[in-house]
């Protein structure tokens, strides 16, 4: 669970003004919850909080309160914290611990720190090389690795450490659709597991489908905060900075005109969307002549 | 061409790391320990091509040997053989450089000795997977931090040559272009400064994911390799090695009281 209590943060350098604003929100065991907002709205800096890499590696001050599994993050030092949360940043390349030469190696890592028993580090290794699809290059250099395939083994890395709390800054930024997916399968199987999951990420089908809920930043405060379904349809998202859902756009216009049934809430995902211009499109009267 | 061994394909390669990390230090020391150009040019000849040859990596060996000892050996073959001080027997004059026999003897006994050095750690590398010796050093008790350290200096050769190949090809995404040597030369300027820069930049993220993925919550961290192969042989062998570089430390602090 991670739990923030009116959390206000400010980096040591840069600008003066509060990356993050009385950040009060909660995400519970078992649950998906997506952060969406413009570049700079304070995303990266949510997500190096719940981890603990900010304050305890950035610097910077701080109020309020922020608790991961029970656990105040400014009080509780990182490697500890690590214990219970796992963090897979933007960018890959630099999560390479650069302290062991084979992928299988590197997912082994956090395991090996954590000193768990060697023959359960073999399967859980084994089997989250096959989640990721790493296995093919389970004896390569993590280096000769392409952007992607390191961002799998960025996640790989933190699944293999089976953390209650993940959190996920873009994991998709440099995967195809395919990975992509993967990736989100992945998370839904960690909600079955009762993990709690923080993604920030700004493909907002990925969400739409997955998250049980979404938050929206601005100017590094909550902007809003609800059920997925009522937060990606609401029509104020442009002006928060995150791009409306196609679906969402698509039955916004289709009920100007009579062609969205306006009891229906507005869809986020193909198939809410496919059902509801499938009703809407078996109520209109096909004309005789277009008749097979 | 990489310096690390990359499977076990000989009986020498399946030893056990400590095993030849310990006959790589007692060659070094017992290669300094006397002056005379013969010692180091023996265990040269007679312990470590043997044990190369038997390895089945002449060939690599050869030629790293070859490309790390060459610019040390023929600067001081340069430095020593023409300005020795103090040298009495004149080969050759040119202007000020004066060409002596003492000087060559220097340089030829120098040059020995650094490549005694060179060679005893290049059978090391080309031997043992470093994955293995990292975690031979661990299971013996070394900190984990000191290991880390040792295998990201290993390990720099390879991360330099990605964040450069992201670099250039970043630049050449923004119109640089390369061509010939003379173009690879002159693309090594703007690669530089964002290389370097970006390496201390990097410090900060590296930690991050170091303590995120719980780097020193154990000062007893477990091994994926497992266990890894000893033997009574190996033990003896061990024992005797460091006798020997202990006898030849003595050795030379005896020649240098008397």
């Amino acid at each position: 669970m991670i739990e923030f209590k009116d959390f206000t943060f400010t980096y040591p350098t840069g600008r003066p003004a509060p990356a993050l604003r009385s950040i009060t929100m909660t995400v519970r065991p078992g649950t998906i919850c997506g952060v969406v907002g413009a570049d700079g709205s304070g995303k990266t800096t949510l997500a190096a909080v719940v981890s603990g890499v900010s304050p305890h590696l950035t610097g910077g001050e701080f109020s309020g309160s922020v608790e991961v599994c029970g656990r105040p993050v400014a009080g509780t030092p990182m490697a500890e914290l690590a214990t219970s949360v796992g963090l897979v940043r933007q960018d890959p390349f630099s999560q390479i611990s650069g302290a062991r030469f084979t992928v299988r190696e590197e997912l082994a890592f956090g395991l090996e720190n954590l000193a768990v028993e060697r023959d359960v580090m073999r399967h859980r290794v084994e089997h989250v090389m096959a989640d990721v699809g790493l296995s093919e290059l389970a004896d390569r250099s993590p280096y000769e690795l392409s952007g992607g395939q390191q961002q799998r083994l960025a996640i790989g890395s933190v699944l293999a450490m089976r953390p209650a709390v993940i959190v996920l800054d873009e994991p998709t930024s440099q995967l195809d659709a395919e990975g992509s997916r993967r990736v989100f399968g992945i998370l839904d199987a960690l909600k079955e597991r009762g993990v709690a999951v923080l993604v920030m990420e700004h493909r907002l089908e990925l969400l739409a489908r997955s998250a049980d809920q979404v938050v929206v930043l601005e100017d590094g405060a909550v902007a809003a905060d609800g059920p997925t379904r009522e937060v990606l349809g609401d029509p104020r998202l442009p002006e928060w900075g995150v791009g409306p859902l196609q679906y969402t756009t698509a039955a916004r216009r289709a009920a100007e005109h009579g062609l969205w049934d306006e009891s229906r809430p507005l869809p986020v995902t193909l198939e809410t969307a496919a059902d509801g211009f499938h009703q809407v499109t078996h109520r209109i009267p096909i004309p005789a002549g277009d008749q097979p | 061409m990489s310096i690390l061994a990359v499977s076990d394909t000989s009986p020498i390669h399946r030893l056990n790391p400590v095993t030849k990390l310990v006959f790589a230090f007692s060659v070094t020391v017992c290669g300094f320990a006397h002056t005379s150009a013969l010692w180091p040019l023996a265990l040269l000849l007679l312990v470590l091509l043997p044990a190369i040859v038997y390895a089945g990596a002449l060939r690599r060996f050869t030629q790293l040997l070859a490309l790390f000892s060459a610019p040390v050996v023929v600067a001081l073959f340069l430095v020593q053989g023409f300005f020795y001080p103090g040298a009495e027997r004149v080969i050759a004059a040119l202007g000020p450089a004066r060409l002596s026999y003492e000087g060559l003897i220097f340089a030829a006994q120098t040059a020995l000795h650094i490549m005694v050095l060179v060679a005893s750690f290049l059978f090391l590398l080309l031997t043992t997977s470093p994955s293995r010796l990292m975690s031979a050093m661990t299971q013996r008790g070394m900190s984990p931090k000191i290991v880390y350290v040792i295998s990201a200096a290993l390990q720099i050769g390879p991360a330099f040559a990605a964040r450069a190949q992201r670099i250039l090809q970043a630049q050449q995404a923004h119109g640089l272009v390369i061509r010939g040597l003379r173009g690879r030369v002159r693309a090594l300027v703007p690669l530089a400064g964002p290389l370097i820069l970006g390496a201390f930049t990097e410090i900060g993220d590296r930690a991050a994911a170091m303590e995120t993925r719980a780097f020193g919550v154990t000062r007893r961290p477990t091994s994926l390799s497992g266990p890894l192969p000893d033997s009574t042989g190996q033990r003896v062998a061990r024992a005797v090695m460091i006798l020997c570089a202990a006898a030849a430390v003595a050795v030379n602090v005896w020649g240098v009281i008397r």
